[in-house]
């Protein structure tokens, strides 16, 4: 289908495939799918936190106390890692919009920076957990000073949904990095702006769900 | 603010819009961590409500701007509120354990009503 329209469009001229009756049609379908795919993110996620949610109304202060032992200021240096890195792809999108292509790649590339650094610096937070023998469910050890099954839930739900969101961003880095190189060899599908700024509203979804795991895990109140 | 151009049915959000925007998130986030863990003067129920509110508030702001789904249209923005309304659906069923010793049910549990998970070993 994009191969088919695509043959005979002249740069900067908008491919309207087929099945579309305009441009204006043929945009609203791809980001209507593309917020389709999040809702079922949000369903996948929402889960998680509803047990969050439940365990962590009955176990407050336990995990009040679990909460200080993971480190805030690295949580804190990662969101404003994947803040950074929301608004360079939020900018691609804006630079593919004007056909600036040199620039989009540019902040691509920016962009898997900052994804990577995030996983770098969550590798290192894992580590320590898994020193102090802090591992998910059955493997967990206990730490001296708190109750042991409900700071096993807490270790166990902190690996589930930072690990889940972990996948995210590495599926992320996976997605931007094929989008550059399409965008580079100028791949008959990517005819516009669209391919991406759908990756990009895949980027933003993590980004979200990490703004509300790091009060939610680390800033848990006295 | 710099005017916002429209062509062809999408809208190019100029830089200065996501630069403020991100300062925004920025600010907010400081704020979150001073509220949670520097200052101290905040009770549990006021801390939680000032942090989930920062987290929404920050959360509107990357769907708003940099999701661009403020400029978008009324179809996609119809899809992207929906995920959003699915989610506190989706806590309405905190209603059922919130509710359930209102009314306990004789002969259903032998163990006194609680509203909340039982853990073993402790609560039988």
């Amino acid at each position: 289908m994009a191969e088919h329209a695509a043959h005979h469009h002249e740069p900067g001229e908008d491919v309207v495939f087929g099945q579309y009756e305009t441009i204006e049609q043929q945009r609203e379908s791809y980001i209507v799918g593309m917020w389709t795919f999040l809702v079922t993110e949000v369903m996948f996620f929402g889960g998680l936190f509803l047990v969050y949610t439940l365990y962590r109304w009955k176990y407050a202060e336990v995990w009040h106390g679990m909460s200080l032992h993971l480190n805030f200021w690295l949580g804190g240096v990662n969101t404003a890692v994947l803040l950074l890195s929301s608004f360079s792809v939020a900018w691609a999108v804006q630079r593919a919009q004007v056909g600036d292509t040199k620039n989009q790649i540019r902040l691509l590339w920016f962009t898997v920076a900052c994804a990577c650094t995030f996983l770098v610096i969550k590798f290192f937070e894992y580590q320590e957990k898994i020193v102090h023998g802090l591992y998910p469910d059955w493997a967990y050890q206990g730490l001296p000073d708190v109750e042991f099954g409900p700071s096993r839930l807490f270790m166990s739900l902190y690996f589930a949904m930072t690990g889940l969101h972990g996948v995210h961003v590495l599926v992320g880095i996976i997605v931007i990095t094929t989008l550059i190189f399409m965008t580079k060899a100028k791949a008959p599908s990517i005819s516009d702006y669209i391919p991406t700024e759908m990756v990009a509203l895949y980027w933003h979804f993590v980004d979200l769900v990490w703004i509300f795991l790091y009060p939610l895990f680390y800033l848990i109140p006295a | 603010m710099a005017k916002h151009f429209e062509e062809h049915g999408h809208h190019v959000i100029p830089t200065r819009t996501l630069a403020i925007n991100l300062a925004w998130l920025m600010a907010l986030m400081v704020l979150t961590i001073v509220a949670a863990r520097v200052t101290h003067f905040l009770d549990t129920m006021p801390a939680n409500v000032v942090a989930m509110s920062i987290a929404i508030f920050k959360a509107y702001l990357v769907v708003a701007i940099f999701m661009g789904v403020k400029y978008t249209t009324n179809l996609a923005k119809l899809f992207a509120i929906g995920g959003f309304v699915w989610f506190l659906l989706l806590f309405g069923i905190l209603i059922d354990y919130f509710s359930r010793p209102w009314e306990p049910v004789k002969g259903w549990e032998p163990l006194p009503s609680t509203s909340l998970p039982r853990t073993p070993g402790v609560d039988e």
